[in-house]
Parts: C-alpha cells; structure tokens; sequence
C-alpha cells in the first residue's frame, strides 16, 4: 500500500528538548501502527486506514497556519464563545458570565498526555498536538448562557492534519451547555484528530452539542474520556450531518453512585458520507443510569456506524443502562452497521438494548398525504420526526429551536 | 358529489369489494353498517387513495375521476379521512403538523398560506369547540394520546380543513359516551348543504346523534340493502344474519 503519510515532530516549532523526544516517541510508535484497520475491534466497520489511503495522497502536518477569520455568530440565541483556528484557543468571550469563576487557558501539552497505546490515533495526538484549551468551571457556578466553541480551519488546510487536546473540568455542583459548532465548507480534504478529557464532579451537569454549520470535506475523529463523580450527569447530543467524515469514540465512567449520562443522535447521511458513534459506558459503581438512543438516516451511498458497550463492574448494583439504535435505511447502496454489547458481571441490573433497521413507514406516509400534504413533505417531515425526537429531552427551547432548524437544513441537503 | 359504480377492490389476491355503488350528494349523511370483514374500511381506504389496492370500477368526485388522483391531491379537493387508528407519528409537533396540512390544501385551492399567529388563533378556537386541551397541540403527534384524544384530534383536522366529503371511518369505536356526544356535536356543527358524509359504523349508537338520510348495509363487498336512519334500530335489533 502506498504511503499516504508524512508526519514530523521537527515542524513543530519551539519545542523543548524533552518534549521533543517525548513525541519522538509517540510517533514512533504510531508509525508501528499505521491508521487503524478494519481487523481492530473498535474499527470493524470503519476501516480508517483504508478510507485515508483512498482520499489523500500525503497527509502532512504543518506550524500553524493561522489564517484570520472573521467569527460568522450563530445570532439566534445569546451566548458565551471560545473561538479556536486550527484547534488553536484564539480567543474566548465570557460576556454573560463571573469571570471569577470560570477559567479558560491555553493548551499545555504535559497536562493533557492520555496514554491509551491501543488507540493509535491517541499517540498520534500525543506526538502532534498543537493546541487547545483546558476549561474549568468553578464550584457551583451554573453558566447563565451556553458556551459555543466556534471550530474554524485556515484556508490551505489540504492534505494537512490538525491535532488538538482540550480538557474540561466541572467542578462540584457547576453548570453548562456546552455546544461544539464546526464552521467549515471546505471543499479539500483535511484531518482532525481531537482527544477531550472531561472530568465532571459531584452534582455537576454538562450538556455537550455537537453540530456543524453545513457541509465539510474534512475527516473528523474525536475521543473523549469523562469521568463522573457521585450525581453527576452529563449530557450528549449529536448531529453532525454534513461530515465527510466523523467518528466520535466517547468513553464514559460512571464512577460514584447516581451519575446518569445520556447520549442522542441524529444523523441524516448523503452521498458518500461515513461517520460512526463509538461508546463505553462503564458503569463502575452502584445505582447510575445511561441512556443511548442513536438515530440514522441513511441515503445515497452513505454508510452509518453504531458501536455501543455498556460495561457493569461487580460492584454495580442498581444499574439501569438503556441503549437503543434505529435507522432509516432509503436507498440499497447505503448502509449501516450496529454493534450492541453489554458485559454484565453484576447481578441486580436493568440493562436493555434494541436495534432496528427498516424503511419509511408508509402507513405514516399515508396518513400525512390524506390531509393534503404532498409526498415529498410528507417525506421530509418523517425523516425531521424520526431525527428530531431525540431532542425532546433538551430543555433549552431557544437551543433546541436552533438545532431542530440545523436539522431541517440537513434533510434539505444544505 | 360521489358516485361510485361498479366498485371492485382486491388485495394480497383477495377480493374485498365486489362491485359496489353509491351516490352522495351534497348536504347528505349516509352511514355504511356491516359485519366484520364485510369490506366497510377496505372502501375508506380506496376513497382516501391508499396505495396497495389493485381496483376496478368508476369513482367520480364532483366530475373528477378520483383514479387519476393522488392521496393529497384528493385530500386538496375536499376528501377527507377520519382513520380508525390514527397513526402516532414520533418527533412530529401536532401544531406544524396541522398547520402544513392547512396550509397545502389552501395552497392548492389558490388560497394565501396562513401565517403562524393567525393560525394559532384559529386552532385554540377549533379545538376548545371540541374540549381538547391546547397542551396537547403542542406534542408530537397523536404519540400517547388515548383512543378518545386521537378521534377528537380526527375531528379537529376534519373542522380545520373544511373537506367537501368527510368519510369517518368507525369513528365512535373507543369512545366513551362524553367523547362521543362531543365528536358528534363536531359533526353536526360543521353538517350544512354543501357537505357530505359517509360514516363507517359498527353500531347505531353513533347514529343516534348524527342522524343518517341513508343507510347501507354492506355485505361480501356490496351493498345488500339500503334504508332510512330506522334501518340501524332494526339492524340493532336483529343482525346481519338476514341480509345478503
């Protein structure tokens, strides 16, 4: 197979000496890898090695490019923003908030080393990251508004990976609705690599969006690792229609009793789009809840992937853990591939998992068109229905009429 | 209005009607009675264009050729079905969805599209004619509603869209008596010279508050005899073992 890639530490400037053999190091070691491949468990339905070859001719990656922008705000509802170019912290605004109690610094890379040597785009990460943010949120503190982090990317990103590490900390009882927003309409391919490490401490909430502006050539992969402390809860909801291509690996440990995560998804995928939601729910203590739901549309040649485990410790009485997949499948080239697993070694848990697949329900159709509404509306708005539910739990009205409109786009093919 | 000749309708190779006629004119309420499996929601179901029939036989609406047409082409000329089993339709607003469906069949008819505000005003109005509870207009829809808050919801659409022909298919079955006073009192409000109706039942006790001018007793996928409103007391009394 052809090299497709070229990576050097030695583009990175001002490194110190040791910092620099540490990512000497880690790129070693992913080189002794390679992109990962379908024969690794968690790349079974996404050979990204093989998607890569296929779409570049030599990844490089590069100092920054730092190519201004000017910010397009999202106007519709108000809020706090953290703008980043490249996955570089540029700047932050906190308009609506005590700037006492929430911190929002600069990227260090000693602080944000995650070693998983099994993830081989983790060491590339740790070989090649070059900024990010570490965000943290005071005690009690409860964000007035949402946060928006505006994702943009320079110009001359072709051909060119960005690899960026943020870390976010809620402190106890704290509060946020953290919306992470791609504004990118790049017709060339690129890469990002992201790797997130979210610690949410006792009784803290944190509501985590993810959307995109329209639609991107850009290869996405992003792992996040949180971690839960007793009542905490923490929130995900997915919509990023309109990648080329994204993968999100999210791992989640319910560490203390009565944490709850939830994760929801809604894609609808056209043309040749492929992304895929991986999750770990490890429930490692007693009386926590997750809850999966995750929802495909799937049209053209677009390829949908659903990798779910939920894992129960011994010690994990009282778990309820629920997952749930349903795609819509319209055309016989698209596909999608659903791994549900549950590994239980408690003994007194509620655990369930469902996945279905099948076509447009034409009994619902029927119904829409005998009250005059013409088939193609008709269409759309069961598609918008069977994406859109999986909204309802967010309370944000203003937030939630924001993406249900992002939504709609997308079924639209903007 | 409606006149049906010589209707036959078969599915999965099964033959349900067996050469039906009807004619309704305006201002008419004629009620279709008959055993199970007789073929009374099988005719809804070709009137409202549902795909999956293969038929035979004349259906004209008002000189239309009702063949020729789509389901929401005849849902914009004034066909209108009230299902037996609304359908729960997940993630989709009551509200949008009642406003999209307005809005089409004025579309088609060349009227202006009604904006949000206006509607709104018109849908509180509508549905407190009918005791729903404006809570319910804003959920998806017909998703958890009972037996009794979908046919209520069946009506709401039918008052909304102001069809020229209502066919209510076994629209009393799950309603208890208050429900069904209320959804016969939205019928008879909305009953004048121009209108007609075709009310599928199984029992005469809707019948007692929308009077028929007809009935019709359907049987093998034909009508076996036809009579006035006294024809239900009769058949409540002795069946359908009689007719065929």
């Amino acid at each position: 197979m052809k090299q497709f890639y070229d990576f050097k530490v030695e583009k990175i400037k001002d490194l110190s000496p040791e910092d620099k053999n540490l990512r000497e190091e880690y790129l070693d070691l992913f080189y002794k890898n390679g992109f990962p491949n379908k024969k690794e468990e968690d790349w079974k339905f996404t050979d990204l090695n093989s998607i890569l070859s296929k779409n570049f001719d030599n990844i490089t990656n590069k100092d920054f490019l730092l190519d201004n922008k000017k910010l397009n705000f999202i106007n519709e509802f108000e809020h706090n923003h953290i703008y980043l170019l490249d996955g570089k912290l540029i700047s932050s605004d906190l308009t609506y908030e005590d700037r006492n109690k929430i911190s929002i610094i600069d990227f260090n890379y000693k602080n944000n080393i995650t070693i998983d040597k099994n993830n081989s785009l983790n060491l590339l990460n740790n070989a090649l990251a070059m900024g990010g943010f570490t965000l943290e949120v005071s005690k009690n503190y409860k964000l007035n508004k949402p946060l928006i982090i505006y994702n943009y990317f320079s110009k001359d990103i072709k051909e060119t990976i960005i690899n960026n590490k943020n870390s976010i900390i809620l402190n106890d009882n704290s509060e946020l609705t953290l919306i992470n927003y791609i504004d990118n309409k790049s017709k060339d391919n690129f890469m990002v690599n992201s790797m997130e490490n979210i610690e949410i401490r006792r009784d803290a909430l944190l509501k985590n969006i993810f959307i995109n502006n329209s639609k991107s050539a850009g290869y996405f992969y992003k792992y996040i690792k949180s971690d839960l402390e007793k009542n905490s809860v923490f929130e995900n909801y997915i919509l990023s229609s309109g990648l080329k291509f994204n993968k999100l690996d999210i791992e989640i440990n319910l560490n203390q009793e009565y944490a709850k995560s939830t994760i929801f998804s809604a894609l609808n995928l056209l043309e040749s789009e492929h992304q895929e939601i991986k999750t770990r729910i490890n429930h490692n203590s007693q009386n926590c809840q997750s809850y999966q739901k995750i929802k495909n549309v799937l049209s053209d040649q677009s390829k949908g992937v659903y990798q779910g485990k939920i894992f129960v410790k011994k010690i994990a009485q009282k778990t309820d853990a629920y997952q749930l997949s349903k795609a819509l499948i319209l055309n016989d080239d698209a596909e999608f591939d659903a791994k549900p697993e549950l590994e239980i070694y408690a003994d007194d848990v509620k655990c369930s998992h469902g996945s279905t697949s099948g076509s447009i329900d034409l009994d619902s159709l029927h119904y829409l068109k005998s009250r005059g509404i013409p088939e193609k509306e008709a269409y759309k708005m069961l598609i918008s229905g069977f994406l859109g539910e999986t909204l309802e739990k967010l309370i944000e009205e203003n937030v939630k009429f924001f993406l249900l409109k992002k939504l709609e786009g997308q079924i639209n093919g903007n | 209005m409606l006149s049906i000749q010589n209707l036959e309708a078969r599915i999965d190779n099964k033959n349900i009607l067996n050469g039906l006629n009807l004619n309704i004119n305006p201002g008419e309420v004629h009620a279709i009675m008959g055993p199970n499996g007789s073929g009374k929601s099988t005719l809804a179901n070709v009137l409202s264009g549902k795909n999956g029939y293969e038929t035979k036989g004349l259906i004209k609406f008002n000189e239309t050729d009702l063949n020729d047409l789509s389901t929401e082409e005849r849902a914009q000329k004034g066909i209108f079905l009230a299902f037996q089993y609304p359908l729960e339709i997940p993630g989709v607003n009551t509200n949008i969805f009642l406003r999209t469906s307005l809005n089409a069949v004025r579309k088609a008819k060349g009227e202006k599209e009604i904006d949000t505000l206006t509607f709104l005003k018109l849908i509180k109005e509508k549905a407190s004619e009918l005791g729903i509870d404006e809570k319910f207009l804003s959920r998806q829809l017909n998703v958890g509603f009972s037996g009794g808050e979908k046919k209520k919801n069946e009506i709401l659409q039918m008052k909304l869209l102001q069809p020229k022909l209502s066919i209510l298919d076994e629209t009393d079955s799950g309603l208890d008596i208050d429900a069904l006073r209320i959804v016969a009192d939205g019928v008879n409000s909305y009953k004048n010279k121009d209108n007609a109706f075709l009310i599928i039942t199984h029992y005469q006790r809707l019948l007692d508050y929308i009077k028929p001018d007809f009935i019709h007793v359907l049987s093998n996928g034909k009508i076996a005899k036809t009579g006035g409103a006294e024809l239900g007391i009769e058949l409540e009394k002795t069946g359908y073992a009689n007719i065929s």
